[in-house]
Parts: C-alpha cells; structure tokens; sequence
C-alpha cells in the first residue's frame, strides 16, 4: 500500500469539514476525488498534501507515518502536489520554475538543469518564457512539470484539468496518462466527469465531510446515494413521479 | 540572467559583459581620474551604500523578506573596532571578526521568532530590534553611550587602517563590494538562490516541493547579516567615529532598503545602480543646503519610496527591460 489514510476527520471549530474518511491507494493506481462543492474532498485533499494537519486519523505514505508531518517533509517522502489555483513562480522563467522542483533530488545545477530540461520538453512548454506571461492552462501545465521535477511516487492533482477548453483539456489528460505510464500514482481530484470516467479506475464520493460511495467510475455514477449528492431529492422525486 | 542560450541570447550576454567590464573598469579609474578630496568621497561613500545594499539585497532582495532594521548588523559591525580601539588600544581591525561574530548571534536569534511572521510583519519586527538596541546602546556608557566612540586619531601603522587620503578607503571598498557581488553571482547560480527566489515568489509553493523554508531564510540572514556588518566595520574604519544614530539609526537601514529597491530588488546588479543614482543625489541636497540636509535626506528617501511603490516596484532594472528597445537590450530569445 503506498498510502493510506485511516478514519481521517478535520474539525474547524465545530464544524467537522470531513468525519471520517478512509483512502488506500495502491501504486500505480488513478484515483479520482468528487463531490459537491463544500463537500470535504479540498479538505481532506489539504491532509493528504500536509497543507492541514487532521484533527484525527492516521496517514502513512509508504508504510511511514506522515500524519504531522509538514508539506516539505512529504515532497522529500515522495508526495507531490498541485494547487486549485496556479501558484507558479511569476518572476522567474519556465525552465527556473522546473529546476526549484529538480533541485529537490538533484542538489547539483547542472543535474537540476538537465532533469528540468527533460521534463519541460515532456510538457511542450517554452522553457524560456516567464511564468508570469502563461495563461492558465499554461499555468497548470507549469505546476504539473515543476512537481513532476521532485520525481514523486505519489502525485496529488487538485482541479489541475479545471477552466481548461475541450482541446486543452485532451491535451491535459494526455499529459497525466503519461505521467501515469511513468508509474506515477495519483489522486485527482476534479469537477469534470470527463476526466474522471477517462482517466480513473476507482472514485471516492465525497458529501458533507463523508465518503458515500467508492467504486468504479462507471458504478459510482450510478449510485443512489451520489445522484442525490449531487442533484438533491428533489431530482429523486422528480425521476420517480 | 538566463542560463539556456537561445536565439540572439550569447550576443546579449557578450554585450553585457562588455558593458559591466566598462563599468568595473570606470569604478577602478574613477578616484584617479577625479582626484578631488570630495569627490573621492562620494566615491567612498557610493561603494559604502553599494555594499550595504547588496549585503541587504541577500534577504531582502531575493528572498523577499524585507527587513527594515539591518542597522542592528551595521551598528554590530561599527562598535566592536573602535569599541577594542577604545579599551586595549587594539588594532580596529580586530573588531571587524567579533563584529561579524555578533552579527550571526543575534542573527540567528532574531531568525527564530521573526520568520514566523510575513509581509509587512517581519519588516515592523526588524524595525522594532534595531530601535531597542539603538536606545540601549545610547544608554550604556561603556559603549560610548549617546556621545558615541572615536578611533585612532593618527595611525601607528597600517594595521589601524587610518588614513589621510581617500584613496586606500576606495580601494578596500571596491574589494569589499567585488566580494559581496561575487558571492551573490554563485548564490543566484544555485540551489540555494533558485530556493530564495521561490520563497519570495510563493513560500507555499516552495514549500510543496521541498524547499526547506525556515532554513533557506536563515542562512540567507546569516549570510546578509555577515556583510552587513563587515559594511559597519568599513563605515567605522573609514570615518573613525560612531554614535548610536550613525551605527544604529533607522536611517542606516531606510537606506538600504531604498538604494536596493530603486535600483532593483533582488537582482545582483541592482544596488550598485541604485547607489548610482541616489549618493550622487543624496551629496547633492545636502551640499546645497547645507547643514539641514539631513532632514532633506529623509524627504528625498520618501519621496523615492512612494514613487517606486507606485510606479515601478521593480526598480529601475525592471523599468529599463520594459522600455528600452529590444535592439538596445540584446534582444530577448522569447
């Protein structure tokens, strides 16, 4: 098991975001988070990335604790991630980016240069444009490379494929099947069903700080339980009359 | 500043080599070409401020963490050789190293609590020490209190470092400066500068791909600390007296700031062309004007802060890339 997350609760005050949800993730696997907006899974995603620390639970990483540990301790154990919005280093170039996230395994300049000029020719990005001038999709393209340059084992992708147009959007699941086929694991968590039904093998639903159903994408989609998440009882009633 | 030759990029870095190697060649010529006592002082005083700021620019430039109390490493610095003058009668120069020692003590002593906070928080930390040790210096007659401490009138030899021409000063600064610069070149080369910048740029991101944060900004202040006090020494050595304004002063430390950011924060050459344009400037109003200069010092610093703050945060560096003509620049690959 190269993660897993075990009864993981967050509590804001008294408001419990998530109570309760368990993940184990096996290498080599895609794993897709949804649920409604508010639903727990950025939360829950923010334990899994070290950003939060979980008011309960237990998180191991390759059979090592990881539940306390801080975000820069989980990048060196192999635990990469995006964010939900693009924070990419604006002043600096495409290539600089990169090389921040290459230095992690490759103390030296010139490995860390190599390496990141490898992976930013994976991406097909200009490696000497500024950050700064990238629109969005090039923006999450950018972040994608920079973490993909810390070779992590385990890869968290938050809303990365999100505001992208229909052709982007291919390129970028694209993009994260390649990374796959280089064994990277991944969690993704994503609004768009496209690329859930495209790219995982088993979902976790997320409403109202629990998981309500896991299973295939296709079986998920057609749970009970998951369509009144999302679409209320009203919806229920409406299909039944 | 690129490290991938692209297209048209070798040429721009031949041309700016070239340029800089002018610009070296006019700094060794200048105080030989104007051998006036008082511009040799500008001179003395210009490389004085260059360094300072570079040493500033470590922290404040590149990784982003703008400290507004770098005088307590300046004042650090100042104390210790007149301090030892003033005891045993040593030699200044044996200052210079406890000053150094100092500096990183309580460098690493303020790191601690200050890092946790940002923005504009750690910078009204930094002012805040600087201030407090300022009072208490002026408070405390064994160094000197508010009169302050003198050196060496006259020079037993060289290893007072006192002398009637400027122009041993001017060289050592020159030195100095070409030491900090070099240092920043191999830093900005590095691990350790990609990280600063990053930090500067977003300590979350950073953060999520491994950037030991709390450490890289450490050694950063360390490092920025180091120099800022051998700065200090410099001042001390050269002027042969120093009180608690003139160690400690928030001035000292305002200064640095501006000559960076005006020039250009964070970017290796930024401080030099900010010292450029402002000691010239500064020598100016206060010749003109006399002995109320000083006051007009501080007019001249907020003025060149609100105009930066408005119109050009990136200095002048960064005004320059976006209005000279690409021919005149070398021309950018993208």
């Amino acid at each position: 098991m190269l993660l897993e997350a075990k009864s993981v609760a967050k509590a804001f005050g008294n408001f419990w975001a998530v109570s309760g949800a368990d993940l184990a993730v096996e290498e080599g696997e895609i794993i897709g988070l949804i649920g409604p907006n508010g639903a727990g899974k950025s939360t829950f995603f923010n334990c899994l990335a070290g950003e939060t620390m979980p008011t309960s639970g237990r998180i191991a990483f390759n059979g090592q604790d990881v539940t306390r540990a801080s975000p820069e301790a989980r990048a060196r154990a192999g635990i990469g991630r995006t964010f939900q919005v693009p924070t990419t280093f604006e002043d600096m170039s495409v290539l600089h980016n990169v090389m921040v996230g290459a230095f992690l395994r490759h103390p030296h300049r010139g490995d860390a240069l190599d390496h990141a000029r490898r992976i930013v020719a994976l991406t097909g990005l200009r490696p000497e444009q500024r950050a700064r001038s990238l629109g969005t999709p090039g923006r999450k393209r950018l972040e994608i490379a920079r973490v993909l340059a810390t070779d992590p084992r385990l890869l968290l992708l938050d809303e990365s494929l999100a505001g992208l147009t229909p052709t982007e959007l291919h390129e970028a699941i694209a993009l994260v099947r390649r990374i796959h086929e280089m064994g990277v694991t991944i969690v993704i968590v994503e609004h768009i069903m496209e690329v859930i039904m495209t790219l995982t093998k088993r979902v976790l639903v997320f409403n109202q700080g629990h998981v309500i159903a896991s299973g295939t994408p296709e079986a998920v989609v057609r749970d009970e339980a998951v369509i009144e998440a999302y679409l209320g009882r009203a919806h229920r009633r409406h299909q039944e009359s | 500043m690129s490290s991938t030759p692209g297209p048209g990029l070798t040429l721009a870095r031949v041309r700016g080599t070239v340029g800089w190697g002018l610009f070296a060649a006019a700094l060794l010529l200048y105080p030989i070409v104007f051998a006036d006592a008082f511009y040799r002082d500008i001179g003395v005083t210009f490389l004085l401020a260059a360094i300072s700021a570079s040493a500033w620019n470590i922290l404040g430039g590149y990784a982003g963490q703008v400290s507004v109390g770098h005088s307590m490493f300046f004042g650090l610095g100042a104390y210790p050789p007149l301090l030892l003058y003033t005891l045993f009668g040593w030699s200044p120069l044996v200052g210079v190293p406890l000053g150094i020692l100092l500096s990183i003590a309580l460098a690493m002593a303020i790191g601690m609590p200050t890092f946790r906070l940002t923005g504009h928080y750690f910078s009204m930390a930094t002012i805040a020490v600087a201030e407090l040790i300022r009072i208490f210096v002026s408070t405390w007659a064994f160094v000197g209190g508010a009169i302050g401490l003198q050196g060496p009138a006259t020079a037993r030899g060289w290893w007072d470092v006192t002398f009637r021409s400027e122009l041993p000063y001017y060289y050592l600064f020159l030195a100095v400066l070409a030491l900090v610069l070099a240092v920043t070149a191999v830093i900005e080369r590095r691990r350790f500068g990609f990280y600063l910048r990053a930090i500067k740029a977003s300590e979350r991101a950073a953060r999520s791909l491994g950037v030991p944060v709390r450490q890289t900004k450490m050694k950063a202040l360390v490092l920025s600390a180091t120099f800022t006090s051998v700065a200090g020494s410099l001042y001390a050595l050269k002027t042969g007296f120093i009180d608690p304004d003139s160690g400690f002063g928030i001035l000292v430390s305002v200064q640095m700031v501006i000559v960076a950011a005006l020039g250009g924060a964070g970017m290796l050459f930024g401080p030099l062309l900010g010292a450029l344009i402002l000691i010239p400037l500064q020598t100016a109003t206060n010749t003109w004007f006399g002995g109320s200069g000083s006051g007009l010092t501080y007019i001249l610093y907020g003025g060149i802060i609100v105009l930066i703050a408005r119109f050009e945060p990136g200095g002048l560096f960064e005004l320059w890339h976006r209005l000279a003509p690409r021919r005149w620049r070398g021309g950018d690959a993208a």
